[in-house]
């Protein structure tokens, strides 16, 4: 029989491409020897309406960078969710999972307005300058469960299977494995072995996710995806659409069938609002008789949203942001909370973050991680410097490019060498030269500012011998430090650096009052 | 056993082991005095390549360092994340000039390599190194590979006498040493013997404890077959990262010795220094690793 490709085969083909664009693009996320991003690795933020309307929202701005967010929304109010199931590749990780889930059949409905609920309350909270779409934009969630565990563990994994085989079996083995590694580095494998905080909580959440499969097909996407939500509400105008809007009487095809359990159990009548015109009815169609063509626009059920929810979670959405201002760290705040280069206010800088963990993905030097619950609840998955774990590079202003928001702004080099992200503080008591009068100078040599912010006074002590030493002793030109951390990332004592960045006082607190002066 | 057998095979056995041959360790402190004057070659100019071959001409050009079919390391200073004008990190022309007549006597494979303290790739690309030896046949500048550093044991160190070294330096057939003199507050200056910082791991922080010492000891480890100090712009202050051009002094000068201690010593007196004021190099000295009098120094211009 002659193969002919049906619209199963295309809707797979153009699935597959934008998982391996969003790949390609998370595996460009990178230094790649030129100071600038060729690509633009945050493409997927960039058109994710839901995050061009929160953030929009929150700051009151229009963010240029997110127009293509724009063309999702025209492409749905044209024909429908299409970027449901042929282009998010959330959604096609769980078509793919099902092959093994064996998803449970007949799925309840009841639980699909879910989704909208969480959209309220995201959207009001926003309206508030309270942004919480980093737990549970789909990007946010794929992104950083691949940046924070999933691509960590792979690295993990080759290299140990790899530095065993060169460490411990014989020279001849090496022939065959070294050049499978090297390939394996050069373009599949991260550059380094990365470390994240939160990278167990963030695999967990995509195991959840992923584990609700066996309820039902999609039920992430059906029920908990704000960005379907978002998209449903605008494809209940498009034109393109499943002719008939019912299903046909006692076939066993296609309403059963259906990913997104868009047939009404009793009436049979299609939810068009959650069709993601995978078509697969067209192709599986005993007769033949439905099909997909432009028409006109009639929604034959109501959204499932009642008014009682509805008010509902505009109140959540209400109330999230108030007792995110009676958080008690917005009183105290965190004193080795550092932001990214350029950030300057904690508020703004929050209700602009979406948390899709691209800076932290991008840091050269691992050095951005996921906040906890350093700064509230509200602040989960945001970036802070941990120096500790790796500096901020002098020359380096990728975390700025790869931001699809402005939350850390772009900046030239010099102005970035400027931004202040924090002040280095001596521990005397520990650091060697004062604690025990042996000369070190590791952090002053790192100290990237041009004038160097650490300098040093000769000063005569008695070292642990007993004897009159000349020693040099370190301490930080508060002017010209700017918190990048290197003096705490290579000071040599072993646990706790000597050294440690603090935040300034220079109104990046975000406490208005009281405490931070 | 009877009691006379057993005197008798004790004192077999006590007089076996007084009259094996005695063990001197002769040092090289002792022996100093023997050697010649080492030389060391100065030159100057706007050319590196070319500089370079004439700083190797006065010991026979580079072949009477590469022997064909070597496996040669060029170890330059690429440490930091500045640009080549910047002066932290050896001059990139100069490597390329060196690595291009090391393949030019014959050798088999050059490596390029250090262990950078900002993020290698960074530092690789911005101090123009990974950029100009791109696209040369047999030559490999690859970033340091972790599993690569072995234990060593310092047999003659006075202050440490174990550390992790990268394996590509000990197993070089040749050795050069291409470091970039440079300002550093806490070893004064850094040239050729603290160029040797870039071929080991472990916690290197904990080397400047005892600076000058510690790196005397690792200089026994790997001695260069020849030491070539980029002097082409050197760094005067806020070293060894530096970063402003303010601090940078042009100089076009290049110089070559196979002693280490006296191609430091030398360099050391164009920052107005005397090499006993640098610890290392008087550490060194000490150790007999090389020569820092400067009367004693053959100084050859070219």
């Amino acid at each position: 029989m002659k193969y002919r490709p049906t619209t199963r085969t295309f809707r797979r083909l153009s699935q597959l491409s934008f998982l391996i664009l969003f790949f390609v693009l998370f595996r460009k996320t990178d230094y790649s020897g030129s100071d600038t991003l060729p690509y633009a690795v945050n493409l997927f933020f960039r058109w994710d309406p839901l995050v061009a309307a929160t953030v929009m929202l929150a700051t009151r701005k229009v963010i240029l960078i997110l127009l293509p967010s724009l063309f999702v929304i025209l492409l749905t109010v044209i024909l429908g969710r299409v970027f449901c199931g042929w282009i998010c590749p959330m959604g096609t990780l769980l078509d793919w999972l099902d092959k093994g889930i064996h998803p449970q059949k007949h799925p309840a409905v009841h639980l699909r307005k879910i989704k909208y609920l969480l959209l309220i309350v995201l959207l009001i909270s926003s309206a508030f300058s309270l942004q919480l779409i980093g737990f549970l934009d789909p990007f946010s969630l794929l992104v950083r469960g691949a940046a924070f565990s999933i691509d960590p563990m792979l690295n993990w994994f080759f290299t140990g299977f790899f530095d065993t085989i060169y460490a411990h079996a014989p020279a001849v083995a090496d022939h065959v494995t070294e050049p499978i590694y090297s390939v394996l580095k050069n373009g599949l494998l991260p550059f380094r072995q990365s470390y994240y905080f939160l990278s167990s909580f963030s695999l967990i959440i995509l195991i959840v996710i992923g584990a609700l499969e066996k309820l039902g097909k999609r039920f992430w996407c059906r029920n908990l995806c704000p960005l379907g939500a978002l998209l449903a509400v605008f494809s209940r105008w498009s034109f393109f659409r499943r002719i008939p809007a019912t299903s046909c009487k006692n076939c066993p095809k296609c309403a059963p069938n259906c990913r997104m359990n868009a047939f009404d159990p009793d009436t049979g009548k299609l939810h068009h609002e959650e069709c993601n015109l995978c078509m697969d009815c067209v192709d599986d169609c005993v007769n033949q008789s439905p099909r997909f063509a432009f028409t006109k626009r009639n929604n034959p059920v109501p959204v499932d949203l009642s008014r009682r929810a509805f008010v509902g979670s505009a109140l959540a959405g209400i109330a999230l942001p108030v007792v995110a201002k009676v958080n008690a760290e917005s009183r105290i705040p965190h004193p080795l909370l550092l932001r990214p280069p350029g950030v300057e206010n904690e508020l703004e800088f929050l209700s602009r973050c979406v948390r899709c963990g691209e800076c932290m993905k991008v840091c050269i030097e691992n050095a951005l991680q996921p906040c906890f619950f350093e700064s509230g609840y509200q602040g989960m998955f945001s970036p802070r410097l941990v120096p500790r774990l790796g500096y901020c590079e002098f020359n380096c202003t990728l975390c700025g490019q790869v931001c699809p928001t402005g939350a850390i702004p772009r900046l030239t080099l010099p102005a970035k060498q400027k931004a202040v992200i924090g002040i280095a503080v001596f521990d005397i008591n520990r650091c060697l030269p004062y604690a025990n009068g042996i000369p070190c100078m590791v952090c002053e040599e790192h100290c990237p500012t041009s004038k160097k912010a650490i300098l040093f006074r000769d000063k005569l002590v008695v070292n642990r011998m007993g004897e009159q030493a000349l020693v040099k002793q370190p301490y930080v030109r508060e002017d010209r430090c700017i918190g990048c951390g290197i003096c705490e990332n290579k000071c040599p004592l072993p646990g706790e650096s000597a050294i440690r960045v603090f935040t300034t006082n220079r109104d990046n607190t975000g406490a208005d009052e009281g405490y931070s002066g | 056993m009877d009691r006379r057998a057993f005197l008798e095979e004790i004192a077999k056995w006590s007089a076996g082991l007084f009259l094996t041959s005695p063990q001197f360790r002769i040092t090289q402190e002792l022996l100093a005095a023997e050697q010649p004057l080492p030389k060391v070659a100065i030159g100057t100019g706007t050319d590196p390549a070319a500089l370079v071959k004439l700083v190797l001409a006065p010991f026979g050009g580079m072949k009477a360092f590469v022997k064909p079919g070597n496996r040669v390391v060029v170890k330059p200073n690429i440490g930091w994340d500045r640009r080549p004008e910047q002066a932290a990190d050896t001059n990139p022309e100069v490597v390329k000039a060196v690595v291009s007549l090391a393949l030019a006597a014959g050798a088999k494979e050059v490596f390029v390599f250090d262990n950078t303290c900002n993020e290698e790739r960074r530092c690789y690309h911005q101090s123009g190194i990974k950029p100009v030896l791109e696209g040369m046949k047999n030559v490999r500048c690859d970033y340091i590979d972790k599993r690569k550093f072995v234990p060593v044991n310092i047999a003659r160190g006075k202050s440490i006498h174990k550390w992790l070294f990268y394996r590509d330096a000990l197993e070089a057939d040749c050795y050069i040493n291409v470091p970039v003199a440079k300002h550093h507050s806490l070893a004064r200056l850094t040239i050729g013997l603290k160029n040797i910082m870039g071929v080991i791991g472990g916690h290197r922080g904990k080397i400047h404890h005892n600076i000058g010492q510690n790196l005397a000891d690792l200089n026994t480890v790997i001695r260069p077959a020849v030491t070539i100090v980029d002097a082409t712009r050197i760094l005067l202050r806020n070293g060894p990262q530096g970063g402003s051009l303010r601090d940078v002094k042009v100089l076009n000068t290049i110089l070559a010795s196979p002693d280490v201690v006296a191609a430091d010593a030398v360099a050391t007196t164009l920052f107005g220094l005397k090499p006993a004021e640098i610890p290392a190099t008087r550490a060194a000295a000490a150790m007999g690793l090389g020569e820092m009098d400067l009367a004693r120094i053959q100084q050859i211009r070219v």
